[in-house]
């Protein structure tokens, strides 16, 4: 039985039996992956606190023989985030965080980027930062290392280089921005402006630490918000469901 | 193909449906019936419908109950003016078994999860306000559990009930009797140590 120990997010609990728990947790070189913790609701030692949502967590595990299910052997809490807790706006954003990772990334899939990202998506969150912000930020880096990124390169119709003057059209049966000679404004296709275009390209390039300072103002998270929604639900039929609960 | 008779698959389908519960377990179960005397069956059966038939919520505390409403609530000598809220029964059962609360109780019956589809109007929130107005209430005991999910449903009837004219409290949280230093949690140490309270000689 080869044992392995790996920081982790622990993504979502299911009650077992007298006292066990079924875990599902994100590791950056595993992905998403399943674990049945033995007598953790009882713990004190092995799993003390561990597993609740959203915690951060060094965890040591080993596969069963047979099957994809992992023994998890002990639990140590590194972070519970614990400013998530205060209000139910931040507990709704990081739920839907989670939702959003699990629908990009398939089981058993590790990518060790969309682990950094949720941690510091999280960990921003806790901080008390604008939940509203940290939710578009995660989105558009999320749905690029899931390989939804939107092109803003050039219009996906002449294919004409897009140089910042005047307002784009997002085309979401494209996924990019179209220029104003090619698409005209509508509801389906909202206009974005050459500043929200290169705020949308950092998004998806800069490295983590950086992306989760940038700081957005209101009418740009107005502007991009429909963008995105418009992105998700067309590329995402089977949406998250947290989104309900998003102010 | 169905290795045992359809009686039996039946059964074994009827157990695996219940929570934690497989199938192993289930066929476990079902055999277990089938060797035992004919009363067991007919007990099980009769309690089956009984208590689908008999329970229901209590319409004050929403705690469960064959009588509305619940003996709890019906106490006289129960006091008055202090709600306990809990997440459900089962919680409301170990704070009774404890012994020291003599007040009443609010079952929320779940707690804000939207990961599990569970917003605030799936809860009994607005009952527990309307309780507030209604009855003569002095002081609500939060009484949640510490996970992200119970805090937050903490924090959230905070900002509801406040400004209603009552005290509103949290129980405490920290080392359990019998519990480790080495063994515990960083934040739990550290949630202790913000709250530790002075020691009267």
């Amino acid at each position: 039985m080869e044992n392995y120990t790996s920081r982790s997010i622990i993504m979502r609990t299911k009650e077992v039996g007298e006292t066990d728990l079924l875990v599902t947790f994100l590791c950056p070189d595993k992905g998403r992956i399943k674990g049945i913790a033995k007598g953790a609701r009882n713990s004190r030692k092995r799993f003390a606190n561990c597993f609740d949502a959203f915690c951060l967590v060094d965890l040591q595990f080993s596969l069963k023989r047979s099957g994809d299910l992992y023994l998890l052997n002990s639990g140590r809490l590194i972070n519970a985030f614990p400013g998530i807790r205060l209000d139910f706006t931040s507990l709704s954003y990081a739920s839907y965080m989670i939702e959003l990772t699990e629908i990009l990334f398939p089981w058993g899939m590790g990518d060790r980027k969309i682990f950094e990202l949720l941690r510091e998506s999280l960990d921003a969150l806790s901080r008390g930062e604008r939940a509203e912000a940290i939710a578009v930020l995660f989105e558009v880096r999320a749905m690029t290392l899931g390989g939804y990124g939107i092109n803003l390169e050039r219009c996906c119709n002449c294919g004409r280089i897009y140089k910042g003057e005047g307002k784009a059209v997002f085309k979401r049966d494209r996924g990019g921005v179209a220029c104003l000679k090619c698409q005209e404004e509508t509801a389906v296709t909202p206009g974005i402006s050459p500043q929200v275009v290169k705020m949308i390209q950092w998004m998806q390039t800069i490295p983590f630490r950086s992306l989760m300072k940038l700081e957005l103002a209101d009418k740009h998270i107005q502007e991009i918000r429909p963008v995105l929604k418009l992105h998700r639900e067309y590329h995402l039929p089977k949406g998250p469901k947290t989104v309900c609960y998003l102010t | 193909m169905e290795i045992y008779p359809p009686p039996l698959e039946r059964l074994i389908e009827q157990f695996s449906r219940l929570p934690g519960i497989g199938q192993k377990s289930a066929t476990r179960l079902a055999l277990f019936i089938l060797k035992s005397h004919k009363e067991l069956s007919q007990s099980l059966a009769a309690s089956l419908i009984e208590v689908k038939e008999k329970i229901e919520l209590c319409s004050t505390c929403f705690s469960l109950t064959d009588e509305d409403p619940c003996a709890i609530c019906r106490n006289e000598n129960r006091i008055n003016g202090i709600i306990c809220v809990v997440e459900g029964p089962g919680d409301q059962l170990a704070i009774e078994e404890s012994g020291v609360f003599k007040g009443k109780y609010h079952v929320l019956h779940g707690v804000l999860a939207p990961l599990d589809g569970v917003g605030p109007e799936d809860l009994k929130i607005a009952e527990l306000v309307a309780r507030l107005d209604k009855e003569n209430i002095e002081e609500v005991i939060l009484a949640t559990n510490p996970t992200a999910q119970g805090e937050t449903t903490a924090s959230f009837l905070v900002k509801i009930l406040s400004g209603k004219g009552v005290k509103i409290t949290r129980i405490a949280l920290g080392i359990p009797m019998g519990g480790d230093l080495k063994y515990m949690d960083s934040m739990t140490l550290q949630y202790c140590l913000k709250t530790r309270s002075p020691v009267v000689p």
